[in-house]
């Protein structure tokens, strides 16, 4: 196909032309969250031609995503929303490369992934993932596009660039559990996340042609309900920056408000993985999955320490394993997670990978 | 002298409104929140931050401006 065709519109923008072009396909951006903020932003970014775009969620599409997840349809339910939107967008420009990664971003492996990219796109809907972002951007020194909502308001803004303010500068420490409520607690209008997610993707696009002025030290306030606006600004907080340089690698933040760097649902696996199995029900609990292989919960840690190799604990429902995942993080044991579903579940997935 | 106090996200659910007139006179910004929190007890329970005149300040900030934002952080998408 003709790339003189596809971008033709940019190249009549003499501010953009050919060599803004060539910088949008030579630059490296990965959307974190492949939802409400993350649908419109990787639409038109690969409309757009950036270069390599990653794309992580570790989430399957619900019926009540398709309200304002605009990649997904109807036969998408239940399907790992990284691989969907992959699928999606690559019909929509060939030229990208493009990388899913069906998983969350956890704090054992956000610098491993975000170092491979130069601009990191905050499309999550937790502050355990925003702060992690957030900290991991700024070890690594590459700039975050973040932006949220609250019901008919959003907030954009653009964080270590050049050198500038960090998330941590804004909101230095994360608020207690359950004190600001998210979107599945109290609900949004579908189009909120996504006029902001399309501000985050115009952000990236111009800092990569570096056009104009990003939102850089300053807040961006809408309240789509009053079309009221306002560019705030906020100041570095070397303080907070010294804090996390110092400690030079990222935690999760103490009061996390959600789950996702201990459990794992099937849709997030593939068949190639090499998976060790821990079955922590009693023995007369059925289905029995000895295919799996699974040790038991009685089984010796040094054995699983080192792993290189996923440890996924499962039982009836999710919950003991949940419980058992918990203990092993206590004990030190990386790379272990929880089934979200139970044994019945397991058992069907595991037949269907047989039969592929 | 008059400020125009705002409430962003909750907080305007909070106080029940989006914006106010104040005429009392504050030293600081957190001279302010201290009254507003007495107005309005739910504040005490979210973090937020106040700018004054489109501006983040810290909460000893001598309250110069005549427009104040309270903004909590949003963590929705």
């Amino acid at each position: 196909m003709s790339m003189e065709e596809r971008y033709q519109r940019h190249f009549q923008l003499k501010e953009v032309g050919k060599k803004g072009q060539q910088k949008l396909s030579k630059a490296k951006v990965l959307v974190v969250g492949a939802g409400g903020l993350g649908c419109p932003a990787l639409q038109y970014l690969t409309a757009a031609g950036i270069g390599t775009l990653g794309i992580m969620d570790p989430d399957v599409v619900s019926l009540s995503n398709l309200q304002r997840q605009i990649l997904y349809n109807e036969n998408d339910l239940g399907k790992n929303k990284a691989k969907c939107a992959e699928k999606y967008l690559n019909a929509l420009n060939n030229e990208i490369h493009f990388q899913s990664f069906p998983f969350a971003l956890t704090h054992e492996n956000a610098l491993n992934y975000l170092s491979q990219f130069d601009i990191i796109v905050d499309g999550t809907d937790n502050f355990y993932s925003r702060y992690l972002i957030s900290d991991a951007c700024l070890l690594l020194q590459k700039v975050m596009v973040y932006g949220a909502v609250f019901k008919y308001e959003g907030q954009v803004s653009v964080f270590h660039y050049q050198n500038g303010p960090s998330y941590r500068c804004l909101f230095p420490s994360p608020p207690e559990l359950g004190e600001i409520p998210s979107c599945s607690e109290i609900g949004v209008l579908g189009i909120v996340p996504g006029i902001i997610g399309m501000y985050q993707a115009l952000e990236v696009l111009k800092i990569v042609l570096e056009l104009g002025e990003v939102f850089n030290g300053k807040l961006y306030c809408i309240n789509l309900l009053n079309h009221q606006t306002r560019i705030l600004d906020f100041k570095k907080n070397k303080e907070e920056i010294a804090k996390i340089k110092k400690q030079d690698r990222v935690f999760p933040i103490a009061n996390k408000d959600c789950s996702l760097d201990f459990e794992v649902s099937l849709a997030q696996l593939s068949s190639e993985e090499k998976i060790i199995w821990i079955d922590v029900r009693e023995e007369g609990e059925v289905p029995r999955l000895s295919h799996l292989k699974p040790l038991t919960s009685a089984l010796a840690l040094d054995s699983i320490k080192d792993s290189e190799e996923k440890v996924i604990a499962f039982c009836q429902t999710g919950q003991r394993s949940k419980a058992f995942i918990q203990k092993l993080k206590k004990e030190g044991i990386k790379n272990c997670f929880s089934l979200k579903e139970g044994a019945e579940q397991l058992q069907i997935w595991e037949k269907k990978q047989i039969s592929k | 002298m008059e400020i125009k106090v705002r409430y962003f996200g909750q907080l305007a659910e909070f106080t029940g409104k989006s914006e106010e007139i104040m005429t009392q006179d504050f030293k600081t910004l957190e001279g302010l929140k201290l009254f507003l929190f007495d107005r309005y007890p739910k504040l005490k329970e979210v973090h937020f931050k106040m700018a004054q005149d489109n501006s983040i300040e810290s909460e000893s900030s001598e309250l110069k401006g005549t427009l104040i934002d309270l903004l909590p952080p949003f963590s929705g998408g």
